[in-house]
């Protein structure tokens, strides 16, 4: 006879434990960062390594470069009469960079990049609104590009580097189930990985004053293997919340380049810059545990990125030998879809603002100083559909950033 | 000094990035909440886990209510809390293990073992008037019963005339400005929990017997025409569907599950004693129940009936109730008692709906609204349903609802407050209060 236990506990939650979307960080070269993100028709120096490789063979002589960014992003949340924001945090990027023609004149250029092209970070209250849906997120990558570049001739250079990819990520979220003190119990993913992929450039110069570019950097599969899920559940729950590990998939979408840079004098020097960024790669996202009960299963989901195109301006003044100055601006539009704005990534469409100042102290080294300014447009009453979570949202960010340029 | 300046300017600069949201400031529309009375029962009273104790006195819906008028310019909100927290009169339920009559160990509500009940039975009508007049237990048809606080001991605790008064006299002690009014349920929920073995048809119904349809509606007119006699606002909350909840829906007809060996010896046994009406097989069984209507006084059950979550499960597991002994029909809901279930609720909503749009009060269609919740909503990231426990929204009584249940509610009421009235009272935060508690 079948025995009666109340708590059969089948179905006991549809755990909803959601993974942040990637999240883009165009940092990875201070003069491009201070123009507004441009460089893909001009290769400034080394940097552009990862703006366009086959600028790597036009840039005078052998240069290192090395810059830290340090972001400071801080989402606002309203529901109702309920606000917050997320906690003040300071996230390190970092871009190091090695190469150049291999001597004066040479028509092939060598080089390396470590650089993170993708990383977001939030951290909301533990006992805020949206627990259920995140408490914290966590994504770094980190991007190793050797990279070789070859000039055709006096007009056309092309350049290609191979990408191995790190990362790892965090996330957190409070689980629907309350322990006897009334505390939510909780989950933790951790997990790293890795993938491959390339960048390649065309680099044309067709005067002195025109130049331009275009790069295609693929698209980058992160696989997250045997990452650790922990979960902190009431003492009678254990069995149904075992401590499991986890495999998923995280894509890093393919970007597409093309810029146009003028110089209309020895001073002034103008780029803009378009980039259509595949982000319909980020479909879903599936986290399969290597221990499933009728509590835990699989996890599935849904994002539905769409592809996006984002302008990019910039302008750089040369004062003097010594002092350059740089400002531009981006518009970047979001990717996440109606329906799915959650507070895992909550995105929207951005307005960059940037500005920058290098200084050659000496003929050897330039001093690079830039600043980023991101706002978001307010999202009145959004909605994450999946958890049936909306709200107001709001980020900010600012980035200041600094970086050495050793040139050999 | 300079220094100091640029210093200021930074930090201006990274306030800037911080984002600002503002939200916009809640009104009262046409209503008036200044002074809000709660009229009910142990729903209204915070009644959970089978007990009325402090802690969900402190969670009940019209508590959640008051605090969110208080946005909008309401008043104090004064509830009759027991002083101690132990259950009210007797324990409440808490989530724990027992040891079945088979030496399994499982998972459910077992009772408390908080005894602090100092001065819980004490009369304290001294702290009232009282805004929360939620009584566990009343009924539509006690509500102008003369000294009911006299034989309710929920009521006798905190009435201040409880032998010469009504309950209706207790209610009209505030000048409410507003009133809910979710009253009814009872008059029905005795019947249904107790197995429908009370009277549906009275003349003078008792707490296990159905009240008749005229009656309700004489008394719960009076009621609200008293209520609302000088100019006061409110809501009427009507009754659920009490078949729905968890109380009713969690212990399956047919969880007599049999192996091939079983159910022959069973056949065999019942074809000995010469009944051949009851057929076992391999796997799942209808239970037998006892029925004074059928031919030989029990049958096996209907797909459609109902087992009641009181039923002592090691009778089953051990004593052979379900398949040898016919469980008592006090622990059954049978296809004639639902539907006297059925149709008793759906007149007392008839006779609700009419009171609200005469009144030209707020319908806070609750039936409904359970309903949803028993087929799955889902708020601000967490899945709330009817499943007894895991569900999140019915407390362990499987009747009456969680703190977050109740919170729920609240947010159910305000929307049709702000529908009624004009008003933009602000959603209750549900997930900031408890759900069911694991150990």
């Amino acid at each position: 006879m079948r025995k009666l236990t109340l708590l059969t506990a089948s179905a006991l939650l549809a755990t909803s434990l959601s993974y942040g979307a990637a999240y883009q960080l165009n940092l990875q070269g201070l003069r491009q960062l201070a123009m507004g993100g441009t460089g893909t028709a001009t290769p400034w120096d080394v940097s552009t390594l990862f703006y366009n490789p086959a600028g790597l063979s036009l840039i005078n002589g052998i240069q290192a470069y090395g810059s830290a960014q340090f972001i400071m992003p801080s989402t606002g949340y309203a529901q109702s009469t309920y606000t917050t924001n997320t906690q003040s945090q300071t996230f390190t990027s970092f871009n190091v960079y090695l190469g150049g023609p291999l001597q004066k004149d040479s028509k092939v250029g060598l080089g390396i990049g470590v650089y993170t092209p993708f990383g977001d970070g939030l951290t909301w209250d533990n006992n805020w609104l949206g627990r259920y849906v995140i408490q914290k997120i966590y994504l770094q990558t980190i991007f190793i590009q050797p990279t070789v570049s070859y000039k055709l001739n006096d007009y056309i250079s092309a350049g290609i580097g191979f990408i191995y990819a790190t990362g790892n990520v965090v996330l957190k979220q409070a689980l629907p189930v309350q322990m006897a003190d009334g505390t939510d119990a909780h989950g933790e993913l951790k997990g790293g990985g890795n993938g491959t992929g390339f960048n390649a450039g065309i680099h044309v110069r067709a005067s002195d004053q025109w130049q331009f570019g275009v790069t295609y950097r693929s698209r980058v599969n992160l696989k997250l293997n045997g990452g650790n899920a922990t979960f902190t559940v009431p003492q009678s729950l254990t069995t149904q919340f075992p401590n499991t590990t986890f495999n998923s998939r995280l894509p890093l979408p393919a970007v597409f380049s093309v810029g146009i840079g003028y110089k209309p004098s020895a001073k002034w020097s103008f780029q803009a810059d378009v980039n259509f960024t595949q982000w319909s790669a980020f479909d879903s996202l599936n986290f399969d545990y290597a221990q499933t009960t009728s509590a835990l299963s699989n996890t599935h989901l849904p994002f539905k990125y769409k592809n996006t195109v984002t302008y990019r301006l910039g302008a750089s003044y040369q004062v003097n030998s010594k002092i350059g100055l740089m400002a531009g601006g981006a518009w970047d539009p979001t990717p996440v879809t109606d329906g799915f704005v959650s507070p895992v990534l909550p995105d929207a469409d951005r307005i960059v603002l940037t500005g920058g100042v290098t200084y050659m102290p000496c003929n050897r080294v330039t001093i690079l100083a830039a600043v980023e300014y991101v706002t978001t447009k307010k999202m009145d009453n959004r909605s994450y559909d999946y958890a049936n979570f909306s709200g107001t949202y709001q980020t900010k960010a600012i980035t200041p950033a600094i970086g050495i340029c050793y040139h050999f | 000094m300079k220094k100091i300046y640029s210093i200021g300017l930074l930090a201006l600069m990274f306030a800037s990035c911080k984002p600002n949201l503002s939200t916009t400031a809640p009104g009262k529309g046409t209503a008036d909440f200044s002074v809000y009375v709660a009229v009910g029962n142990s729903l209204t009273a915070g009644y959970a886990d089978n007990s009325l104790y402090r802690a969900g006195q402190q969670n009940s819906y019209p508590l959640r209510l008051s605090e969110q008028f208080r946005l909008v310019g309401g008043g104090n909100f004064v509830q009759p809390l027991l002083p101690s927290t132990a259950g009210f009169p007797y324990p409440r339920l808490v989530l724990g293990l027992s040891t079945s009559c088979n030496g399994s160990v499982s998972l459910g509500p077992v009772f408390s073992f908080d005894s602090s009940s100092v001065g819980n039975g004490a009369n304290i009508s001294s702290q009232g008037p009282f805004n929360n007049v939620g009584v566990p237990g009343i009924r539509c048809v006690d509500y102008l019963q003369q000294g009911y606080g006299y034989v309710n001991p929920y009521a006798s605790r905190f009435y201040s005339n409880p032998i010469g008064e009504t309950p209706l006299d207790e209610a009209l002690k505030l000048p409410a400005t507003f009133y809910t009014v979710w009253l009814g349920a009872n008059d029905v929920l005795g019947y249904a929990t107790g197995g429908g073995v009370g009277n549906p048809t009275p003349f003078v119904p008792r707490p296990e017997d159905i009240t008749p349809t005229g009656l309700f509606q004489t008394i719960y007119d009076s009621v609200i025409n008293a209520l609302f006699a000088h100019g006061a606002k409110g809501v009427v909350v009507n009754i659920p569907d009490v078949t729905a909840i968890p109380f009713f829906t969690t212990v399956p007809h047919n969880a007599l599950v049999l192996r091939q060996g079983q159910a022959d010896s069973l056949n065999a046994g019942y074809a000995h004693a010469g009944i051949f009406f009851l057929n076992f097989t391999k796997g799942p069984n209808n239970f037998v129940i006892a029925d004074p209507t059928a031919t030989y006084g029990f049958r096996q059950m209907y797909d459609d009936e109902l087992v009641l979550l009181t039923i002592p499960q090691d009778s089953i597991i051990c004593y052979g109730w379900g398949s040898q002994v016919p469980i008592p029909s006090k622990y059954i809901l049978t296809r004639t008692e639902i539907a006297n279930v059925r149709s008793a609720t759906s007149a007392y909503n008839n006779i609700i709906q009419d009171a609200a749009s005469k009144h030209n009060l707020g319908y806070v269609d609750i039936n409904n609204y359970l309903r949803t919740i028993s087929t799955g909503i889902q708020y601000n990231g967490v899945k709330y349903n009817a499943q007894f426990v895991t569900g999140g929204a019915f407390s362990l009584d499987g009747v009456h609802l969680t703190p977050r249940g109740y919170a729920l509610v609240a947010n159910y009421i305000i929307s049709v407050i702000n529908g009624k009235y004009g008003s933009t009272v602000p959603s209750v935060d549900v997930n900031k209060y408890q759900g069911v508690q694991f150990p």
